[in-house]
């Protein structure tokens, strides 16, 4: 099939690369529009309390006011991305960084003015932060009630007996755990393991660190609202916005066609909601632009996770039993806490990774507390548990004296298996075992023994690796549309909900599009994420658009290319199985002269011709997963516990590469964002009063140009068979191994074993000093 | 609850000066708020929106421009201090009849995935190449070490600026 294939597979020019080196590209923040205001937040110091008294005269008076919106002046309707569980304001605030009221002002400056000279009195309450703690019966809950008609929240969750004792577990009670994954006796697999291995884990909150602060234009003009808004969920936020404000879903209109990076935070969210009452309420259009410390407060984080895993082996390195025990801290909203949910993925997925393990209990207590919000973020769930299972795969492979890679594989899934992930589906492709040992050749996995790590120096090399399951974009839930037009100019065009955020999804769709039609890539037109002209897709969320909005495009294409030989047919008199595509024109094989092009093909139709197709992958048995290994070479300085990258393969079963250029920077820039999360981010909340310690730029650490060696990816291609070009996503992936085949490196130089994220100088320090007897 | 007030003109007590920006060559004469960045500036008032913003305190590079040739950092820079200083922004290069190589590479090679830190990323790749037009991979990273991106890995960034070094050296390697 490859080698007839002449746009997909190719490194073209992304389709909005130029504008987006020309700095004309056009983000939200950079819309202007005349008589625009800008509003700013108020936000809560503390981390729970509730709003006795907002004195708002003080900033009413200042020149350049012009609204302030408390939660007194919103309509009191639930909103939320996953769940209707937010009002645009409310008079419990539940994390520091909480909103309490918005001002809209003629200048940025006046308005941040006027959020100082609002004053707020709160009566504070009780507040949770951390996890185990807040699971106890004597523990303070982290929410008085839901903000639904002052029922107590905890009787609205999953069908819970509204009598029983409340608890901070969402979906579950301080003895029951949000979601259980169990299968054989444990007890049996720990009597036949030859080796076992215990250990506890404690990883810390990450903050995604999109670049782009958060930004939203509203304007309200006759009944229609309109935002431009940097969201990956365009579709959502009309839903909320409509709901808000009472109008049809019709006449509000989202924009969020190219934003500055989100890896799963940028989501529907209060500053929308509000902006598009804000613009009601003045008649005025309103900016709102976030400022670095908005954004870290204001978004959802990767959670806090404590693992408590016991896990044993044969000598023969069959996997026995694996038993975990996770706290996970979801702070306050429940973006990732119910359903089909990070914390069902957490203790799934590795245990479909490894499934030939006969006995599982993996337990997850999903805890709300008053951090602010936890939720998808780039890896989501498998970047949460990776880092345990991959480092306790690492000890037991040890521990029986086997090759870490090969006692890996030799647990892997197979084609064919059930899934415990998702009820009901069956694994698709497996491309494990050629990603691992492609992996292996071109680090030379074979040299981790023969590093010369003597007394003498005070830096070690060492290489370790990790085997990795993630989201490939079979997901079971959501839904992508795409629509191919051609207008009687011959124009074609492709309309796809899906915001670009920075991986060049319209580029991938289009290519798929310009393979089917026969087309160049530069010729295909079309729009994104506008809700005005663009059809419904869940948005670009698990690595979900390549594989799932890739098949309705191409499903789409096919359609019309169906469309196009039933009336070439007519036109050409000549079978539709005698027909073939040619640069804009359906010709029959072989007479070349006899050809008609798509412009009067469309002409003949009205003006358009129009296909369109919408895919579900709940409706599919097969199911697709990502799989990936990851290698590291690092050097550690056991005088000062710095750790220096020097390689990283990054090696992926990606099906089928699209774009080259595009998956191996998606693998590029996951890694170095995983480099961040293993060893320099962490978002750190002061322990007693849940206050943020980091919420800026140079504090969050997030990787620079020094840190980062020149990363090697790896695709391996085998085609995905449920896909019509065998792609899988690949943005997320190489994000979740990053951490533990680093911690593996780090013990194969010294001997050490990290169990904390990240894994920051002073802890590979204490690390070193427990191997060394207490003292280096 | 609060009323929709109307601000009239006249009653504005923000402290205004009156200031003379030369960008991109030309010359801009505007009032601006005492308390004004110039990064606020070119955003703002004159509408040049290539330049972005992340942080607000010179951590990420996002909003870097030109200064007498220098890449500086917009956002920490008060309009009125950039008086009688050349700045260059993104836009001096947008604007020209054909791309400029480094716009060309860093599209070609996706070395632009989001797009934001791209405009900070370019002027600073521009200002070393302007002092050293053949750096070595390792030059590149010191001089661009003050713009963060989160997209990249900076591979794509590194290869990038090599790419266009050579073009802009009339091909010669």
């Amino acid at each position: 099939m490859k080698d007839t294939l002449s746009v997909v597979g190719q490194n073209l020019v992304p389709v909005y690369a130029n504008d987006k080196a020309a700095g004309t590209v056009k983000f939200p923040a950079d819309i202007s529009l005349p008589g625009m205001l800008w509003m700013k937040f108020t936000r809560s110091p503390h981390a729970h309390a509730r709003i006795l008294d907002i004195d708002t005269s003080q900033a009413e008076k200042m020149w350049g006011v012009v609204k302030i919106l408390t939660y007194k002046d919103v309509p009191r309707v639930l909103f939320g991305p996953y769940k209707d569980e937010l009002y645009p304001l409310d008079e419990e605030v539940s994390f520091v960084g909480d909103s309490v009221a918005a001002v809209a002002a003629e200048d940025w400056n006046i308005a941040e003015e006027a959020v100082r000279a609002i004053r707020v009195t709160y009566e504070q309450l009780p507040a949770v932060f951390d996890t185990e703690a807040a699971t106890k019966d004597d523990s303070p809950m982290s929410a008085l009630h839901l903000p639904d008609s002052g029922a107590e929240w905890w009787k609205d969750i999953d069908g819970r007996n509204g009598d029983e004792r409340p608890s901070n577990v969402i979906g579950g009670t301080n003895q029951i755990p949000t979601w259980v994954n169990q299968r054989g006796n444990l007890d049996e697999g720990f009597k036949e393991s030859d080796f076992i291995v215990e250990r506890v884990f404690h990883q810390a909150h990450v903050s995604a660190v999109p670049h782009e602060p958060r930004g939203c234009v509203a304007v309200y003009e006759n009944n229609q609202c309109t935002l431009w808004c940097s969201v990956q969920d365009p579709f959502k936020v009309q839903s909320a916005v409509a709901k808000v404000l009472a109008l049809p879903k019709e006449s509000v209109r989202i924009v969020s066609t190219i934003i500055g990076g989100g890896f799963g935070v940028k989501v529907l969210g209060r500053f929308a909601v509000l902006a598009a009452l804000m613009a009601r309420e003045t008649k005025r259009p309103v900016k709102v632009w976030f400022t670095r410390e908005e954004e870290s407060l204001d978004s959802h984080n990767r959670s806090a996770l404590v693992h408590y895993v016991k896990a044993g082996t044969k000598k023969d390195g069959s996997l026995t039993a694996f038993k975990v025990r996770t706290y996970m801290d979801n702070g306050f909203w429940m973006f990732g806490g119910l359903g089909d949910n990070i914390a069902k993925a957490i203790c799934t997925r590795p245990m479909d990774l490894y499934h030939r393990c006969p006995n599982v209990l993996w337990e997850v207590l999903t805890v709300r507390t008053n951090h602010p919000s936890t939720g998808p973020y780039r890896g989501r769930a498998d970047a949460e548990s990776h880092f345990a299972v991959e480092t306790v795969m690492d000890e037991l492979a040890h521990g029986i004296g086997m090759d870490p890679l090969e006692f890996r594989l030799k647990n892997r899934i197979h084609p064919g298996d059930p899934l415990c992930s998702v009820a009901g589906k069956i694994m698709s492709a497996v491309g494990l075992e050629e990603a691992a040992r492609q992996g292996a050749e071109a680090i030379g996995w074979e040299r981790r023994g023969t590093f010369a790590n003597g007394k003498g120096s005070a830096r070690k090399r060492g290489m370790g690796m990790a085997m990795i399951i993630h989201s490939c974009g079979s997901n079971p839930s959501g839904s992508s549309e795409a629509r191919v037009e051609i207008d009687e100019r011959g124009t074609l065009s492709l309309f796809s909900g899906t915001p670009d955020q920075g991986a060049e999804q319209q580029t991938t769709l289009r290519q798929m599009v310009a393979e089917v039609l026969r087309v160049r890539l530069n010729t295909i037109g079309g729009n994104n994420a506008d809700t005005s002209n663009c059809p419904f897709d869940s948005g670009p969320y698990s690595s979900r658009t390549v594989y799932c909005a890739g098949i309705a495009a191409t499903k789409a294409a096919e359609a019309m290319k169906q469309t196009l030989f039933a009336q070439a047919a007519e036109e050409l008199e000549a079978p539709e199985d005698e027909l073939v595509l040619a640069d804009g024109f359906v010709a029959v094989s072989g007479a070349p002269s006899r050809k008609v092009s798509f412009a009067r093909l469309a002409a003949a139709n009205g003006g358009l011709l129009k296909t369109s197709y919408r895919y579900n992958s709940q409706d599919e048995v097969l199911f697709a997963y990502g799989f990936a290994a990851a290698f590291a070479e690092v050097e550690v300085d056991t005088g000062t516990g710095e750790v220096e990258i020097c390689r990283f393969v990054s090696s992926h079963d990606v099906g089928r590469a699209i774009n080259p250029i595009i998956v191996e920077g998606q693998i590029r820039g996951g890694v170095s964002q995983g480099v961040g999360y293993a060893m320099s981010e962490g978002f750190r909340f002061d322990p007693r009063t849940g206050t943020p310690l980091n919420q800026w730029f140079l504090d969050l650490k997030t990787p620079s140009i020094l840190d980062i060696p020149d990363i090697e990816p790896i695709m391996v291609e085998l085609g995905e068979p449920t896909h019509p070009f065998g792609a899988k996503g690949c943005s997320e992936i190489p994000y979740v191994g990053v951490a533990p085949a680093i911690a593996n490196a780090i013990y194969n130089a010294t001997g050490a074993r990290l169990y904390e994220l990240p894994m920051s100088p002073d802890r590979v320090l204490k690390a070193l000093s427990a191997v060394n007897g207490g003292g280096h | 609850m609060s009323q929709v007030k109307e601000n009239k003109q006249s009653d504005d007590p923000r402290h205004w000066r009156d200031i003379e920006l030369a960008v991109n060559g030309k010359r801009h004469k505007l009032k601006a708020a005492s308390t004004w960045t110039l990064n606020d500036v070119l955003r703002n008032v004159l509408e040049m929106t290539g330049t972005k913003r992340a942080c607000d305190y010179g951590g990420c590079g996002s909003c870097t421009v030109l200064i007498d040739g220098l890449d500086a950092y917009s956002c920490v820079t008060l309009a009125v201090e950039a008086e009688g200083k050349d700045i260059q922004t993104i836009e001096a290069l947008s604007d020209a009849p054909e791309p400029h190589p480094l716009q060309k590479r860093f599209a070609a090679l996706y070395a632009a995935q989001c797009g934001w830190c791209t405009p900070g990323m370019i002027m600073s790749a521009k200002a070393l190449l302007d002092r050293n037009p053949d750096p070595t991979d390792d030059d590149i990273r010191v001089a661009l070490s003050g713009v963060l991106c989160r997209c990249t890995g900076y591979t794509a960034v590194v290869r990038a600026v090599q790419e266009a070094a050579v073009e802009l050296r009339g091909g010669q390697r």
